[in-house]
């Protein structure tokens, strides 16, 4: 579609106008950028030109805890519809992480409302890259640092050093960029390659040393979960979850109920994680195998071996996007990019 | 189950409470709304205020409006559930998984073997067949306990053991006073058994260690790993493959399962 040029303050402007929705949009602290409410007040603009933000935006979908059922005769129901989210800053891992969440949440025999409603209802204004963390990996998982139509963006933006390329990827997008922009010039738009293609070749340098170059059709290949050798990068890993946690397409989850009052309980459904021992845990007692994978390596494997082996199979994706969050989040220094270089076959 | 929230139960309220032995009791559900599942699929079934977990109904799929869940007590929840009387309301979900393949087996041999309370998920599949018998050429039964008091459903052995095209044998783990069938484990049933090997469909369900055993006694008795079907469990939450803690490999259990062709599973770790 077509692509508007907005100078700083009418970004900004434009930005703080947005109505019908919450606006979120990175802000720079002293601890890398974090995913904030964004103030209609401000003529700041959102840190689009510093690296993707620490934490993921996957909490807008799938909340860390949240009551997902209520039950008995004086329970109610739960409202699951929420209010719309206005999501800005958002990058093409993440887009990527969002299909990879549509494909396990909303395909199959069984929608999931709540995720459902908050996916529909959110708008999503993405950006390119213009600066990258040192763990930043796209490019090894067949991804890229800019966003392209289809990626899953009602509007892209592309910082310049004087103001912003703004591009509608969808109706919606259109509808709320609204206004009178002037169009791009065909220099700023060569502006915009140049700019992509040269975090292109930054992230290709700061991977060097990696030299697999994983798709989802082209998968590595990685030793089953009893193969010794993942001892070597378990024997670091802490059991913390902090991984699982962080990561945009992680989303395992358990469901726990509660009593809130007689006839009336609660189920919430809150983020698990698979490195944790209680995660795969069964009722039972002496003699019996309470757990498949008992040994921590086997369910290190298990996480990278669901990111890079199975996924694939199963959704016809690879689970890893390359945001390298986990390798910054990770307290014993496990690099997901070191364990599948040194485990691929 | 509700539409419009997959999360959350039906009401469902005991109707009957059957002392099956000393540990295991079969609980009778009279559902909201008639609780249409195929042989093998699951329910979470929900003790209020407490949780849920994951079990197969044990009674006929044609009989929808009284479902039968069958039931060891080994855990917090089962504890609970064991308490249980009848008027009681429970909370069902579901049905999740992909069921047994009732409508492949026509003119096939259907071996099914069960050990302890893994005759439960069994029994659903016995009565499918009970119901389609004249599509299937045989059904033979073999199930395995460790003594007396842990054999299910004693009631019913002599009326499928008489039924035409169906046969039923039993074992106990170790001799008893009184008891004249068959001593050893189940597999010491599958020694030079008498079926048509290459039309033979094997169903198994029991615990890990009696899986693996019997998987080994069939493919000595030159089953392949696509002849046998095996009840695989492991923790599930939300049933429906999204909450990722039920794999094995590529396989969500809740979902692609619980009963799995050996074949798809074998050459993963962990499957036992």
């Amino acid at each position: 579609m077509t692509v508007f040029y907005l100078p700083k303050d009418k970004f900004v402007g434009w930005l703080s106008g947005l109505n019908g929705g919450t606006v979120f949009a990175p802000a720079a602290t002293a601890l890398g950028s974090w995913v904030r409410r964004f103030e209609s007040d401000t003529d700041e603009p959102p840190a689009l030109d510093k690296p993707r933000a620490a934490q993921s935006t996957k909490g807008f979908f799938l909340p860390p805890a949240e009551t997902i059922a209520r039950y008995g005769p004086d329970a109610g129901s739960v409202a699951i519809a929420e209010g719309r989210n206005v999501l800005v800053g958002v990058r093409a891992c993440e887009l990527k992480a969002w299909k990879y969440l549509d494909k396990v949440m909303l395909e199959g025999d069984f929608d999931d409302p709540a995720y459902r409603a908050r996916r529909e209802n959110a708008v999503i204004i993405s950006c390119d890259c213009a600066d990258c963390a040192e763990t930043c990996c796209c490019v090894l998982v067949d991804g890229r640092p800019y966003v392209e139509e289809g990626d899953g963006a009602d509007i892209n933006v592309t910082t310049l050093e004087d103001g912003y390329l703004v591009e509608p990827m969808t109706d919606k997008g259109v509808e709320l960029l609204g206004g009178e922009f002037s169009e791009a010039s065909s220099e700023q738009l060569t502006a915009r390659q140049r700019i992509r293609d040269a975090m292109v070749e930054r992230l290709k340098t700061q991977n060097a040393d990696f030299t697999f170059n994983a798709t989802d059709a082209n998968p590595p290949d990685l030793p089953l979960d009893d193969d010794k050798s993942w001892q070597r990068h378990s024997a670091d890993c802490v059991e913390c979850g902090a991984c699982t946690n962080i990561c945009p397409t992680c989303h395992c989850f358990y469901l726990f109920d509660h009593e809130l009052a007689v006839g009336s309980n609660e189920r919430v459904r809150a983020w698990d994680s698979c490195l944790l021992s209680t995660y795969h845990r069964m009722a039972g007692g002496e003699n019996m195998k309470i757990s498949p994978r008992p040994e921590l390596r086997s369910r290190l494997a298990n996480r990278i071996l669901h990111k890079f082996v199975y996924s694939p199979q199963q959704y016809g994706m690879l689970g890893c996007v390359g945001c390298g969050r986990c390798v910054d989040a990770c307290p014993g220094a496990i690099d997901i990019r070191k364990v599948v270089e040194d485990l691929s076959k | 189950m509700n539409p419009e929230n997959p999360y959350e139960p039906e009401p469902a309220e005991i109707i009957e409470v059957i002392d099956e032995t000393p540990m295991i009791k079969t609980l009778a559900l009279k559902p909201t709304s008639p609780y249409q599942f195929k042989a093998g699929q699951f329910a979470q079934l929900t003790l209020p205020g407490v949780g849920e977990g994951p079990f197969t109904p044990s009674s006929s799929p044609l009989e929808p409006e009284r479902i039968e869940i069958t039931i060891l007590k080994t855990g917090i929840l089962t504890d609970g559930i064991h308490e249980c009387q009848a008027g009681q309301t429970l909370g069902l979900r579901g049905p999740f998984g992909k069921g047994y393949p009732v409508d492949k087996l026509d003119d096939k041999e259907v071996l099914i073997v069960g050990g302890g309370v893994g005759l439960a998920p069994l029994r659903a599949l016995i009565y499918a067949l009970l119901a389609r018998l004249e599509r299937v050429k045989r059904v033979s039964i073999k199930y395995g306990a460790r003594d007396t008091s842990e054999l299910l459903y004693k009631r019913q052995y002599d009326e499928w053991a008489g039924t035409k095209k169906v046969d039923f044998t039993c074992t106990i783990d170790r001799p008893e006073p009184g008891w004249d069938g068959n001593v050893g484990v189940v597999t010491t049933l599958l020694e030079n058994i008498d079926v048509d090997r290459p039309n033979c469909i094997a169903f198994v369900c029991g615990p890990g260690i009696m899986l693996k055993f019997v998987t080994q006694a069939l493919m000595e008795e030159g089953l392949t790993p696509e002849q046998i079907y095996l009840s695989m469990n492991r923790r599930m939450s939300c049933g429906m493959g999204k909450c990722g803690r039920c794999n094995i490999g590529p396989y969500y259990l809740c979902k692609d399962g619980p009963d799995m062709q050996y074949s798809l599973i074998k050459d993963y770790p962990n499957v036992f």
